[in-house]
């Protein structure tokens, strides 16, 4: 096997972490201030869900796949454009031009919207109107085009599946730290064959926790949190779950196991197959996990504390006056928060969304309470339906 | 005398539920609130139950789970009585509070409920379960929690929970969708019919009631294939037991019935043995109706299974059955199953038949025939069937063998007198006949089918499986019969013909067929190449018919009174059709959902065959001796919408086109004429051509998806076309002879339709239902009569309509109204003829105590027709219930029956240019006492059988 950089785990913490003992909050508990921000509904703007959400100074950018479409909202929620496939020119030689994301790109103090759709990069302004348009780098004897991948403030780039070219079995490494096109550092390699027909592998995952010098990483069937910085990959906090919970230690590498993932899952429904959506804001590391299990009754978001080792159940931090005694996420109705975790998360601000028909319920559950609701919400549930577009919560989180 | 109509009935009715609601609303207008909370872990509990008894006897008033908030908020409770209130949650042990709501005030909040944790708290735990849970997916009913009778059933349990409909005809509901399977620990019970597990199975050996979604394709993602089941999960140690019934009864006028039947299961293993002799025409024809008809039921109302007073003629039957079932698998999934079912059931049958009829016929224009026609019939018959069938699945895999024999012989004496006069009412002919035979008939059937699909579907699938399916049938006929028969012109004794004619019929055949697809053959072909989004089946239809006639017939010569064979009829001919039909199925199909808001699916098929049919006859006669071809290009297109818009309403909306063709048999195209036919002489025409049927069908249906009175409906419309159908041509004589040659004539049309629309008002201690079913068909037949041209018109119609009302267990009432006519109208002849049979049905059963129950039903019926006079008769039954012993094992009943002795049964229906009225014979008056005794037992050790 070729050279891999050694993961530094000196740093390491366990974590000891039963899903059983995790205690509720209220809202007020742990955010200072939540907005919500209802997206207006029009014949134009009508969406399924935030797939994808970036933020600028005065608007909310959203991406939705059930339409293929990036949507361009004002922070207060109100429709200014959209950019779907019809925004684009036809190109005879490409069939579907539909794309699915964005990127946000700051040039000359203009934020531009960049979508790759079909041979070729296309950049919007905020009013849907295109600005440009550059042919996408497709000539394999060329250089990688790093265009959308992550990059920490100095310009290192994290190649998610870096090549490396050793005889007749290629080898391909999870992590690796890419810097003026050099390779720095190389973590996890693996062979294309060592994963064939296990269909829930995918390497591992980044999360963006607004840090821009550090990056969290899990690795598919570890309960690992990784911190990556430009430098290295170190091992940051190790959890361990109940024994009903946990994988087997050598799962991800004895061949018994091997492509047997839905018979495993079926069988062992309690067992925690990922670990996702790690945040971590001040001493409160934020993480999901995932079972064969259906049921609301089990928590599986949670919000643990470094310092005083309170683990806290997302699910049940309780709607108080901070937000008007409406639900900050849809873990005790729908499956969006479940699915996505937080769409964006920032030292100052956390971003999530649910459905009109999650506010409506929430409403229903408050009537005879005498419930009072802000300018923006009273007008919303005087004027909108369970079918209108989703809500965007803001959430100020209290640093601690 | 129940001539209500349903305008009078719905005001009835909304007089009824007014006085309901005002009462319950007067009586119950306490409220509680609260909110349930772990206070160790700091969080509410969402979807607890929290259930509110009556204190002093523990009796359920209401229940709810908790909302998002961990709150719960009852109405209606009664204020001034003590009440307890249960929160219960999965993991907690139940907490539990007593409380009076003040008179005056009507209101409490409860506040906070602390609910502590079963592994914290082990002092004072009190073990309840909550009546209502959901567990994942599924929706389940702890049947602990239900407080009934010692003796009850299953039903008993259902009607008890408020999300669940039992409908009066025996269709379940839960949430307005209707329940498509019962399982008892996930497995059929006693061949699926569902009175079987809920009318026997005892409350007590239960432990919940789950229901769930099941995919009927378990690769679809498409909600609008998934059907609603239901789940029996009987409590540990009950998965093994026995139920059954022994019953006999003796009346007046020799009227008897007798039935014994039992069952008996295991985790693996289900026997049932089952058996019954009557006289009074409670008819069964497979061991699952005689098991259906002798369930336990509950102690609470039940319109009673009766003796068929409406049909034909008095029956003895007697039959017998077994059926027997093993899982090899204890815990059968839809990966891995392993069944072997097998059934054997023997009947013997006697019947009596006896009718007098007048049916008058348009010859022409102007004139008619009236035939005065008297039979007497008199048959016994003797069946035997043993079936068995396999079924294999493991992933992917599906394998299913099933073979059936039939033994079924028999005898009959047939006596038919007919008397055919003109409209001045002219004696013109008569025709006395008399049929003796008896038949010996053996068949065979084998069918095979294995469907693969693969596991696990990745982009990489080449081949996504095919279903291939072989059936056999095989048959050996016999019979005998002697025909004596003699009629009399009095219009010119020429006409008259006398004879007395033997025929010795043997005839065997098989029948194969092989159904072969491949699906999507694009992949197969192409990888995951997208050259395009439709999806490509390959279908194959191969269909191998062979059919052998060997026909002896003899007449008597009445001169040395030695039968002689009758070189014309004597006849062997064998038939071989067959049929390749060669498809490819072309489908596409477009979903859009938006999140939280609506799934809708479009889905289109088109499937172009071509149907190829060899036809080749030989026979003893040249002239059958026919070798024909026939082609047809036959499309088949579909169209299907479903739209579901979430928390509402799911619909589904479809449109088919079929085409199919008949070709015309040896007897259509070269039969040989049997003179003894008078009244039916048959003349072929060797140039009949295939009809070509094109048929164009929509239907739709709605379900509701909210929780409380639920408006369901749907409705089907099927039009369609037959090109050059095979008609009649008639020739009518004036003595009433007729001759029919066959011709094709185009410009045959039908319409066809029904609809059903479903509505329950479920109130607290009393439940509404209401169904209003309706067909009609109609539909234009050209013909010919006496050489001449017409179309005839028919328009046939049947609609009704129901209310059924329960009151707790106490009462049922359940009112029903059924209309049905028919017109029908000659164009040339400009004649036309018109009838109506309307019936009003009242059933009513009333349990006067937990042991004694009277059930009565009242049903008039009135017949009119266009030309007779109106016929109107009343069949009132009623009966009395007393069970004893101490598990009601024991019944006796009293019965009366045809109370006002007004049981007629009427002939009354018409045809393209015809209609019949009379009566035949039918069951009448009588009375009956029987006692039955329901050996029953749930669970290995305990009580002996008594």
């Amino acid at each position: 096997m070729a050279q891999a950089s050694k993961v530094d785990s000196t740093g390491m913490r366990t974590l000891r972490i039963d899903p059983f003992a995790a205690r509720g909050a209220s809202v007020s508990q742990f955010f200072d201030e939540v907005t919500f921000t209802p997206l207006e509904t029009t014949k134009e703007s009508l969406f399924g869900a935030i797939q994808q959400l970036k933020v600028t100074d005065e608007h909310y950018i959203i991406y939705d796949w059930e339409t293929k479409a990036v949507l361009i909202f004002t922070n207060a929620g109100k429709y200014v454009a959209k950019i779907n496939a019809s925004k684009i020119e036809k190109d005879p030689k490409v069939k579907d031009q539909s794309f699915y994301g964005f990127n946000i790109k700051k040039e000359d103090g203009q934020t531009l919207i960049e979508i790759s759709s079909g041979k070729q990069i296309y950049y919007f302004d905020l009013t849907a109107k295109l600005i440009r348009k550059v042919p996408v780098n497709k000539d394999k004897t060329k250089e990688k085009d790093y265009t959308n991948y992550k990059k920490f403030s100095d310009g290192t780039i994290i190649d998610q599946a870096f090549l490396e070219e050793s005889g007749k079995d290629s080898i391909y490494y999870n992590i690796s730290l890419l810097k003026d096109g050099k390779r720095v550092e190389s973590y996890f390699p693996y062979r294309n064959s060592d994963h064939k027909g296990d269909e829930r592998w995918h390497g591992g995952r980044i999360y963006d926790y607004g840090n821009p010098d550090e990056f969290l990483f899990i690795k598919n069937f570890y309960y690992n949190i990784y911190k990556l910085t430009s430098k290295k990959l170190s091992l940051a906090y190790r959890i361990l779950f109940p024994a009903v919970n946990s994988l087997p230690m050598d799962y991800d590498t004895n061949p018994i196991y091997k492509g047997k993932g839905y018979d495993y899952y079926e069988k062992n429904r309690d067992v925690f197959f990922e670990l996702t959506n790690s945040y971590l804001h001040y001493n409160n590391l934020y993480f999901q996990v995932r079972n064969w299990n259906w049921s609301r009754d089990e928590k599986k978001a949670f919000i643990y504390n470094l310092k005083t080792a309170e683990l806290t159940s997302l699910a049940d931090i309780e709607p108080d006056s901070t937000s008007q005694f409406l639900p900050v996420t849809d873990l005790a109705s729908q499956y969006d928060f479940t699915n996505k975790g937080f769409h964006l998360v920032t030292p100052e601000y956390f971003y999530t969304s649910y459905s009109s028909l999650t506010l409506f319920t929430a409403k229903e559950q408050n009537e005879d309470k005498n419930r009072k609701y802000n300018a923006a919400i009273t007008e919303y549930f005087k004027t909108q339906n369970k079918k209108s577009n989703p809500i965007i919560i803001k959430l100020k989180p209290k640093k601690f | 005398m129940f001539k209500l109509t349903s305008v009078t009935l719905g005001i009835l009715l909304s007089i009824a539920c007014f006085t309901l609601n005002a009462q319950q609303a007067a009586v119950n207008p306490g409220t509680a609130k609260g909110i349930v909370r772990d206070t160790a872990q700091n969080y509410v509990l969402k979807s607890a139950t929290v259930s509110v008894y009556k204190s002093a006897d523990s009796t359920l008033l209401s229940y709810q789970v908790t909302n998002n908030y961990g709150e719960f908020s009852f109405k209606n409770l009664p204020v001034n009585v003590l009440l307890r209130l249960d929160v219960s949650n999965i993991g907690y042990a139940t907490s539990r509070k007593t409380f009076t709501i003040p008179a005056g005030k009507n209101t409490i909040d409860l506040q906070t409920i602390v609910a502590s944790r079963r592994d914290i708290l082990l002092k004072d735990v009190v073990i309840t379960v909550p009546p209502i849970s959901m567990n994942g997916d599924t929706l389940e009913f702890n049947a602990a929690a239900f407080k009934l009778d010692s003796n009850a059933v299953v039903e008993d349990l259902l009607r008890q929970i408020p999300n669940i409909t039992l409908w009066g005809d025996g269709q379940i509901t839960v949430n307005g969708k209707e329940v498509k399977s019962l399982l008892v620990n996930g497995k059929s019970f006693f061949g699926g019919d569902m009175k079987l597990a809920t009318q026997n199975l005892a409350k007590n050996a239960v432990q919940k009631i789950q229901v769930y979604n099941k995919s009927r394709n378990q690769q679809s993602t498409n909600p609008a294939d998934s059907t609603l089941e239901m789940n029996i999960k009987l409590k540990k140690g009950k998965e093994v037991g026995f139920f059954g019934k022994i019953g006999a009864g003796y009346g007046t006028d020799g009227r008897f019935e007798t039935d014994a039947s039992i069952n008996m299961f295991t985790p693996k293993m289900q026997l049932a043995v089952v058996g019954a002799i009557n006289n009074i025409n409670k008819i069964a024809d497979n061991t699952g109706e005689l098991q259906s008809n002798s369930t336990f039921k509950g102690v609470g109302t039940n319109v009673e299974y009766q003796p068929d007073f409406r049909a034909e003629g008095i029956t003895r039957p007697s039959a017998l059955g077994a059926n027997f079932t093993y899982n090899f698998i204890e815990k059968p999934t839809w990966e891995l199953k392993n069944t072997l079912k097998s059934n054997y059931f023997l009947q013997g049958k006697n019947t009596n038949y006896l009718a007098d009829s007048k049916t008058t016929t348009s010859v022409n224009s102007t004139d008619k025939v009236i035939e005065d026609s008297n039979t007497d019939n008199q048959s016994s018959n003797t069946t035997q069937r043993f079936d068995s069938s396999y079924e294999y699945a493991k992933k992917g895999h599906n394998l299913n063998f099933s073979q059936e024999v039939n033994f079924n012989q028999g005898d009959n004496v047939n006596q038919t007198f007919r008397r055919a006069t003109n409209l001045q009412d002219v004696l013109t002919s008569t025709n006395n006949s008399m049929n003796t035979g008896n038949y010996n008939n053996k068949s065979f059937r084998f069918g095979g089918n294995y469907r693969y699909s693969p596991y696990i579907i990745t982009q990489d699938t080449r081949f996504r499986g095919f279903d291939a399916d072989y059936r056999l049938n095989t048959y050996n006929n016999e019979s005998e019969r002697l025909n004596l028969t003699e009629f009399k012109s009095f219009t010119g004794t020429a006409a008259n013909q006398k004879f007395n004619r033997k025929y010795n019929t043997l005839s065997d055949g098989f029948r194969q067929e092989l159904n072969l697809t491949i699906r999507d053959v694009k992949g197969l072909i192409f990888g995951n190449k997208k050259y395009s989004r439709l999806t490509f089946d390959l279908t194959n239809r191969l269909l191998l018919n062979s059919d052998k006639n060997d026909n002896r017939v003899q007449d008597l010569d009445t001169l040395s009174n030695v039968y002689r064979t009758n070189a014309y009829l004597n006849n062997k001919v064998t038939t071989n059709v067959i049929e390749e039909t060669p498809g490819l199925k072309i489908s596409r199909g477009f979903s859009k959902s938006m999140s939280n808001r609506y799934y809708k699916n479009l889905d289109f098929a088109f499937h172009p065959k071509m149907l190829l049919i060899n036809q080749d006859n030989q026979s003893d006669r040249s002239f059958q001796n026919l070798k024909r071809s026939y082609s047809q290009f036959a499309p088949d297109a579909g169209i299907t919408f479903y739209n579901n818009q979430y928390g509402e309403t799911s619909r589904q909306y479809s449109l088919d086109y079929r085409t199919t063709m008949r070709i015309p048999d040896i007897n259509q195209l070269a039969p040989l004429t049997d003179s003894t036919d008078i009244f039916n002489l048959r003349r072929g025409n060797i140039n009949l051509k295939e009809v070509v049927q094109r048929e164009l069908s929509f239907s739709f249906y709605s379900y509701d998806q909210r929780n409380k009175n639920t408006l369901n409906y749907n409705f089907t419309l099927r039009a369609g076309l037959n090109a050059n159908n095979i008609v009649d041509s008639l020739l009518i004589d004036e003595q009433n002879r007729r001759t029919v040659y066959l011709v094709n004539a185009d410009g045959n049309k039908y319409l066809n339709g029904e609809a059903s629309i479903r509505k329950t008002y479920k109130l607290k201690t009393s439940e509404f239902q209401f169904n209003l079913y309706g067909n009609f068909n109609t539909g234009r037949n050209p013909g010919y009569t006496n050489g001449v041209f017409t179309y005839s018109s028919n328009l046939n119609t049947y609609s009704t309509g129901g209310i059924n009302y329960t009151y707790k267990s106490y009462l049922a009432v359940a009112l029903s109204q059924s209309w049905t006519t028919y017109k029908s109208k000659q164009e040339a002849f400009n004649t036309q003829y018109s009838g109506k049979n309307v019936g009003t049905t009242l059933t009513a059963s009333y349990n006067i105590t937990k042991k004694l129950t009277l059930n009565s039903n009242i049903s008039n019926n009135t017949s009119t027709s266009s030309n007779a006079k109106d016929i109107v008769y009343t069949i009132w039954n009623a009966n009395m219930v007393y069970r004893f012993l101490k598990g009601n094992n024991a019944e006796i009943k009293f019965a009366a029956l045809d109370l006002l002795r007004q049981n007629t049964s009427v002939i009354n229906y018409g045809d393209a240019n015809s209609f019949t009225i009379g009566t035949q014979n039918v069951l009448k008056q009588y009375f009956m006492t029987t006692i039955s005794y329901y050996p029953r037992q749930f669970g290995k050790k305990g009580k002996a059988k008594k």
